[in-house]
């Protein structure tokens, strides 16, 4: 970090922020390090979420992850399903594994007409409408990391919303 | 792409040869003007702190990884938002320990066994024997000492180093302390650090 780095804004704090010795910089930059060696970040933390927020338009929102079941299980037989959900929508996915990759079967409740894209890393993205019901599918989803975008079809004069998850690993 | 124009445009990246806290505030302020490589940087950088702040509310790794993710899709729409470049460290920190809140409160009903020390407030805990992982003496030592000082010793210098020199209001903002107490009671965290690597013996 250079010595004159945010000098300005220590000033408009009113902090005196030059009473660290070298020593008390050195010993603050070994826990840097050792921190990192103890907790480190996972490897491709980063890497997933530069792909999650790689996104056409930045204006969205985000699902959270409420409930996931053993995603160990992915790899064995049977569906998995996992649910996100955002004030008023909620999105439950459940992915069986076919051919070279997966098979989504999806519900959005509310329902609606609404465009629902999966986007996969490497890959192109992949999209398929919503019934009236919410209900929709996608066939062939490549294994790797994965995220839904939801296109909420436009009410009655009202803008159109862009809802995202963060990434599955699949 | 605004990504392929900005360096035809200009030639470099304005956070060229910048550290810091100006380093973010130039990507910060390119972000907001399409440059999506800026926000790569920013994700590079940061993604540390958000990291070992959402790990220091006691999520497991698996849940801290969903949070971290959570927390950077939640900023694309936040970016215009924040009236200062220097505000963004803390609307991480912030973020992070909400949405980690939540992850604990809702729906964290997953299997997965927890150890006991992961349900502790600690900042930084590890799923194995942390020892294990260190195995340089001095690296190990140091973390000994780091270990038996107060929780909010602990916190306090885990923010300090990763949130960088020039984040001080994030740190107090985060541990919810008055601004003017930050100084000395780093100060009495050091000088307690540096007792507790004296008692574990070797070299400074």
């Amino acid at each position: 970090m250079s010595a004159n780095n945010g000098e300005d804004q220590f000033d408009e704090a009113g902090l005196d922020m030059d009473n660290l010795t070298e020593q008390d910089l050195l010993l603050l930059a070994e826990l840097d390090v050792l921190f990192d060696k103890v907790d480190p970040v996972p490897a491709d933390l980063v890497e997933r979420v530069q792909f999650a927020i790689a996104l056409e338009d930045l204006d969205v929102e985000v699902a959270r992850w409420e409930r996931a079941e053993e995603l160990a299980g992915v790899r064995g037989a049977g569906p998995n399903t996992v649910t996100f959900t955002v004030e008023d929508l909620t999105i439950m996915v459940s992915f069986a594994p076919a051919g070279a990759g997966y098979r989504f079967d999806g519900w959005l409740v509310p329902g609606g007409p609404h465009t629902v894209e999966v986007r996969v890393a490497g890959h192109s993205s992949t999209t398929a409408e919503a019934d009236e019901g919410g209900r929709f599918a996608v066939d062939d989803v490549p294994k790797g990391t994965t995220q839904l975008v939801v296109h909420m079809a436009n009410g009655t004069g009202s803008r159109s919303r862009t809802i995202v998850t963060p990434t599955l690993m699949l | 792409m605004a990504v392929d124009t900005w360096d035809g445009l200009t030639g470099h990246d304005p956070w060229e040869g910048l550290t810091g806290h100006d380093r973010h505030a130039a990507c910060l302020v390119a972000a907001r003007d399409g440059n999506r490589r800026a926000l790569d940087v920013l994700v590079a950088d940061l993604t540390p702190l958000v990291w070992h702040v959402t790990r220091s509310q006691g999520l497991d790794k698996v849940h801290a990884e969903d949070v971290v993710q959570t927390v950077w899709l939640a900023l694309l729409r936040h970016l215009d938002r924040l009236q200062q470049p220097k505000a963004l460290a803390a609307w991480l920190i912030v973020t992070a320990r909400r949405e980690a809140q939540r992850a604990k409160t809702t729906g964290y009903d997953r299997e997965t066994p927890v150890a006991a020390e992961d349900l502790v407030d600690i900042p930084t805990q590890v799923d194995g024997p942390e020892q294990h992982a260190l195995r340089d003496d001095r690296d190990r030592r140091l973390w000994t000492a780091f270990r038996q000082l107060t929780d909010r010793c602990q916190k306090l210098l885990t923010l300090t180093v990763l949130s960088g020199r020039a984040q001080y209001d994030a740190v107090a903002e985060a541990l919810e302390m008055p601004r003017g107490s930050i100084g000395p009671t780093r100060g009495r965290c050091l000088i307690a650090l540096r007792e507790l690597l004296d008692a574990e013996g070797g070299p400074q």
